[in-house]
Order: C-alpha cells, then structure tokens, then sequence
C-alpha cells in the first residue's frame, strides 16, 4: 500500500515512530500513555464543574429538577446511551484488531465508532430542536409553558451546558478517530507501533464515561 | 521486531486480549443501562439517587479497568486517574460543606425549599408523560 503513497511516507526511515531520546518504544509507549491519562484527569476535572453546578441546583431545587428531569425524552436519551456503550465497544474492538496487526479489521471498527458517533449527534440534535421549540431553553429564554417552577430555567442551563459541553467532545472524538482511521488505514500502524490508535480510543471511552453519569442524572432522578 | 522486548518486565506492555471479555463488558454495560431506566422510572424517593449513581459507577468501571485498560496498566497511570477523581469528591465535599453551612436566608431561594404546593405538585405529572416530538 506503500508505493502510491508518494514522497511524504516513502521517505519515512524505518521505526519512524521512535523517538531517541526514549531508550525503547516501550518507554516511549509509557511516556505517552501516562501523558493521555493526565490529560484526561483534567477532563474529569472540567467535567466535574458542570457536574458540581448540577449538584448545588439540584439541592437547592430539588422538586423542579426532579419534575424537569421528566420532561426529557427519556427513549432518545436512552437510544443515545445504547449507541455511545456500543461505540466505546466497537472502539476498543479496532484497538484489539491493530494489536493483532490487522489494520483492515481496525478500519472497519473505527469507521462503525465513527457511525455511531454521528448517530449519536442526529439524535441529540432532534432533542435540542424539540426543546427550542418548546421554549425550554436556559436562563431568560425558558418559556415551556409544561413546567411553571422555579429553577426550571437553571435545570435547563445546566442541561444545554452539560450535553453541549458534551456534544462538543463527541465532535473532537470523531474527529480524532477519522484522523487515525485515515492514517490505519495508509498502513502507518502496526502491531509494534500503535499508540494513537490506543490514545484515540481513550479519549473516546473518556467521551462515553462522562455520558454514563449525565443520562441518569438528567433524564432520570 | 526481534530487538524490541515486549512483555515480562515491562508494565507499559498492554497484553492482547480475547474478544470474549470485551463482549461481555459490553453487554454488562447494555444490562446497566436497562437496569438505570427500569429503577428510574420507579419511585423510590431518596433512593432513586443512590441506586442511579451506584448502576453508573459501576458501568464507568468497568469502562475503565477494562475497555480503557486500566486493569493492565501500571501504577502510575491508575494513580493519575485515581487522583482526579480524588479531587473531584473534595471540591463536591468543600462546596457542600460551604452550602450546608449557610443560613438559609443568605441562599438564593432561600434554601432547598420545594415552592411546589402552591402549584399542585400532582398536576405536573400530566405533561411529563407527553414529551411528543413538533
């Protein structure tokens, strides 16, 4: 797959990939990985704002966050779980496959995550266009008429912050994923030599985890 | 490939898994996911909360220790991950502290009161169950 690759990758020395001022690729692995992970524990971090303002409002406004939460399509909302648990297992399937060094076999994986994710986005989008509809929008916009309490309006700031917030990451997910799809797929990685594919699926679990907690605690309590 | 030692001594080395665990955390997290909307759905009052947060913890686990392979990796980066979390429960636990602390008068509604009486609280639950798309 090589030769019609033109000069940018014929040029590549062999084990390109390790850089020398690691011992071996192994420690470069190390080095990398460890750099993802504290990356993602300021994700947790960022996240854990949102979730925190969750928390204080929910306190203060028990009754209509429990009401609000009812007005939420609860079947849209549990379709997009299913499709985000599915796209962090068929994630982890295309890691598996270029472990193995079958890079058609991770192609294929990557390119059905990367399905998921856009099914994810077109049914979040069909919610967003019911609540704009119905007025229930953050802050001075509310108008839903449904629920008349107060609070109603911070429940629904929260709720756009918190899936906007989290839309916006499905979005760089993907498109890390499509980068690393296209770069499987010009034969870059191997068995040996692997890592962004690992990274990328991380950031995308990171993307699934932060969806497990905000399901229940918006669509459901 | 010969000259690089993969394995034995080293922790970074990720060990190729069978499909057959990866199949079953998925199908762990999809029962999870049923169990979360099934005991939603009831009315337990308090307890609503723990068991919703108590399902999701659980399906964030196995996410991590076994799709994002924590499981196998080495010491360091299960402390990064271990540590953010850490400090996500202080900032609930310091933030908490501050609000229960207040008078309720310095609250923004005045504390964690439900305005809900003076609306009919029961009366609510008609729209809910119609969230009909335009």
């Amino acid at each position: 797959m090589s030769s019609s690759e033109g000069h940018a990758h014929a040029a590549r020395p062999p084990r390109w990939y390790h850089a020398h001022h690691f011992d071996n690729i192994e420690t470069q692995n190390h080095a990398v990985r460890l750099g993802m992970w504290l990356f993602l524990g300021t994700e947790v971090l960022l996240f854990a704002g949102l979730f925190l303002g969750y928390t204080v409002y929910r306190w203060l406004y028990p009754q209509t966050f429990h009401l609000a939460s009812r007005h939420l399509d609860l079947s849209l909302g549990t379709l997009n779980t299913v499709i985000l648990i599915t796209s962090s297992f068929t994630v982890v399937l295309g890691y598996n496959a270029i472990q193995r060094g079958n890079s058609k076999a991770c192609v294929r994986w990557l390119a059905v995550t990367i399905l998921c994710a856009l099914g994810f986005l077109v049914v979040k989008s069909f919610e967003y266009r019911h609540k704009f509809h119905e007025g229930m929008l953050p802050g001075k916009f509310y108008s839903y008429e449904g629920l008349q309490l107060p609070g109603a309006n911070i429940f629904y700031a929260v709720y756009f912050l918190a899936t906007g917030l989290h839309a916006f990451h499905v979005i760089v997910g993907m498109s890390i994923l499509a980068w690393v799809m296209f770069r499987v797929k010009k034969g870059l990685y191997n068995a040996e030599y692997h890592v962004p594919v690992e990274l990328g699926g991380l950031y995308w679990h990171l993307v699934d985890l932060i969806w497990i907690f905000l399901f229940p605690l918006l669509y459901l309590i | 490939m010969a000259d690089i030692e993969l394995g034995t001594n080293n922790p970074a080395a990720h060990a190729v898994h069978g499909l057959k665990r990866y199949v079953f955390v998925w199908l762990a997290l999809l029962a999870g996911t049923v169990l979360t909307v099934v005991t939603g759905r009831m009315d337990l009052g308090e307890a609503n909360i723990i068991i919703a947060l108590a399902i999701a913890t659980t399906k964030a686990t196995l996410v991590v220790l076994f799709f994002m392979h924590l499981y196998d990796a080495g010491g360091v980066n299960r402390l990064v991950f271990v540590v953010s979390v850490l400090f996500v429960l202080v900032l609930l636990a310091g933030v908490f502290g501050d609000l229960m602390a207040r008078l309720p008068v310095s609250l923004p509604n005045g504390g964690p009161v439900a305005p809900v009486e003076m609306h009919g609280g029961a009366g609510h639950e008609g729209p809910a169950a119609s969230p009909e798309h335009p």
